[in-house]
């Protein structure tokens, strides 16, 4: 899994809210076309850690290097033009544009030359995957949750330059089917585009299938990495989490 | 690599139909001056200066989210931006108006810089701060301004027979309209939107919002000076009166109730509103507000204003006269 030099990496990022250190000194390399996991119990982290690689919050000490460029410190909008996209945990999406607007939206703002032309089809490529073609034309705002997410997951896509994506609990409160769909675009733009995925989730069984690494965070602190069995085996990883949940 | 904000600008414009919509909505208004009596022309051109005035904050308001309460200000501005160069430097109006212009979007990228971190309410009460130092500004530094005296400008045409008026007006309100029009159609008029929507979201799926917002306000800004610096020269004596609230108030008026971020609901209400204003002039200050009370009415019960119900009627008609319609069923 592991070849050449990483495509995203965190080293030594920090982050405090007054006397809570939300992120201390968490690293993590991630290879070109990986699809990694990130587990661990709510309040360990994630979510600051995915704030800080994307922009949204400045880390008060350590750097993100996007294939090998700093990016730290730079404005969401210029990290996500680079490649470095990422959705949230409560689907966010631009109710009242249509659904093929939300795509269209960051393919725009990214800028590519092929222009909108390009822009349409890619747009029509991903309602299809996302079996969303039929609401192409309605509000976003009128869509289920489910689809709110495949929607918030294509909308990344649309940035021609993904080159890593991180998807913040992705499958949290979804129906099976959808799950489905949204796996399935994940695994094909992994395999078809070579794109790397950082994938914050609660869902051991999606976890297992989809991503061959996970790293754990506890307490604001890496804790571990490897396998998902593999760590689920490390006594501190059950202690603070899968003890609870294995019960 | 993050392209200019002008890219693609009018990819989507589907210029059929608005041809077909200027062919159909403009001669009537090319004719109707010829067959009515000059006051109610005077009437119509002050309504299609409110039309700018109008679509400009709706574009900045309804489709890009910065409620601004400083619209009426830029109009000021630009109004005495022209009519003081004239006054104390006796510039020719083909100089002044444009420089007006140019105030009034330089004021904008100020004004919109200062707010861009606010949220909703502050941004509100910042930029009605704004307006409300403009007012105070002009009338205290009358030695300067001419104050509560009035400051005398010169007419636009060298009379004011309000054909010629109504004429320009209506022809920056549509060429007005035609840019936003133009901008909304455009990749920036998307972000926009999504500004508004949700600007966190925007922001990490690549939109500069900062100058998706800053844009707006100078667009809108300068929209307004304009409109505001042809104004002065057609009433002729300027006073601070222009930057009161109620100014500002009417506008939003006019955009609530013809429908906040939609296009073409604004431009129907404003000269309506405007003629119904004047008509109601009679019960002074009290028609203010009734129009207040029908503002909290429609945000209350029925926020997509008329163009929401133009867009329900069109809907009806559509499916009785094709019954067999594609209703898509979520």
């Amino acid at each position: 899994m592991m070849a050449g030099a990483p495509i995203l990496e965190a080293q030594g990022l920090t982050k405090r809210y007054g006397g809570l250190i939300a992120n201390n000194d968490v690293r993590m390399t991630l290879a070109p076309g990986e699809i990694r996991g990130l587990i661990g119990p709510n309040g360990a982290g994630k979510t600051t850690f995915v704030n800080l690689l994307t922009g949204l919050e400045t880390p008060d000490a350590g750097s993100v290097r996007l294939d090998g460029t700093d990016i730290t410190g730079l404005l969401p909008h210029r990290i996500a033009a680079q490649g470095l996209v990422r959705t949230f945990q409560v689907s966010r999406v631009f109710a009242n544009l249509t659904v093929r607007e939300n795509l269209l939206v960051p393919f725009l703002a990214a800028g590519s030359p092929g222009g909108v032309r390009e822009g349409q089809d890619r747009a029509a490529e991903l309602l299809d995957l996302s079996t969303l073609t039929p609401l192409a034309d309605e509000l976003a705002g009128v869509l289920s949750g489910g689809q709110r997410m495949l929607l918030q997951a294509c909308a990344g896509f649309m940035i021609p330059a993904v080159r890593v994506y991180v998807l913040d609990e992705p499958f949290a409160g979804i129906n099976p089917v959808v799950k489905d769909t949204l796996i399935a675009l994940i695994q094909g733009e992994n395999v078809g585009k070579g794109r790397a995925f950082l994938i914050v989730s609660h869902e051991m069984e999606i976890v297992r299938r989809l991503c061959p690494l996970v790293t754990v965070m506890i307490q604001g602190r890496v804790a571990a990495e490897g396998t998902l069995d593999e760590v689920a085996r490390r006594p501190e990883v059950i202690a603070a989490y899968l003890g609870r949940a294995a019960a | 690599m993050s392209p200019r904000l002008t890219t693609g600008l009018g990819a989507f414009v589907d210029w059929r139909r608005v041809a077909v919509i200027a062919a159909v909505a403009l001669p009537p208004f090319l004719v109707l001056p010829l067959l009515v009596g000059e006051f109610f022309v005077h009437i119509l051109a002050i309504g299609a200066y409110y039309i700018v005035l109008a679509a400009s904050w709706n574009m900045l308001a309804g489709f890009t989210g910065q409620f601004s309460l400083a619209q009426h200000g830029f109009a000021a501005v630009g109004a005495y931006g022209s009519g003081l160069l004239v006054y104390h430097l006796h510039t020719p109006l083909w100089v002044s108006i444009p420089a007006a212009v140019a105030m009034a979007a330089a004021g904008g990228l100020l004004l919109g810089l200062l707010v861009l971190r606010m949220r909703a309410i502050y941004l509100s009460i910042a930029t009605w701060a704004f307006a409300e130092t403009l007012r105070i500004f002009l009338g205290a530094a009358y030695d300067f301004t001419r104050g509560d005296l009035g400051l005398s400008v010169p007419s636009l045409y060298g009379h004011v027979r309000p054909i010629a008026y109504y004429y320009t007006f209506l022809g920056v309100a549509v060429l007005s309209l035609l840019l936003i029009h133009i901008l909304l159609k455009s990749p920036v008029g998307y972000f926009m939107r999504a500004v508004r929507d949700d600007p966190m979201r925007a922001q990490s799926l690549a939109v500069d919002t900062t100058r998706v917002k800053l844009f707006a306000f100078v667009v809108s800004s300068a929209m307004a000076g304009l409109a505001g610096a042809l104004y002065a020269h057609y009433v002729l004596t300027l006073t601070p009166s222009i930057v009161d609230f109620s100014e500002m108030a009417r506008i939003i008026v006019m955009v609530v109730i013809g429908g906040m971020g939609s296009f073409v609901g604004p431009i129907i209400a404003a000269p309506a509103i405007y003629a119904l204003n004047t008509w109601l002039a009679a019960w002074g200050e009290w028609s203010m507000v009734v129009f207040a009370a029908i503002v909290i009415i429609v945000m209350r019960a029925y926020p997509a204003g008329l163009s929401g119900l133009l867009a329900a009627a069109a809907r009806l008609w559509r499916r009785r006269s094709k019954p067999s319609g594609t209703t898509a069923a979520v």
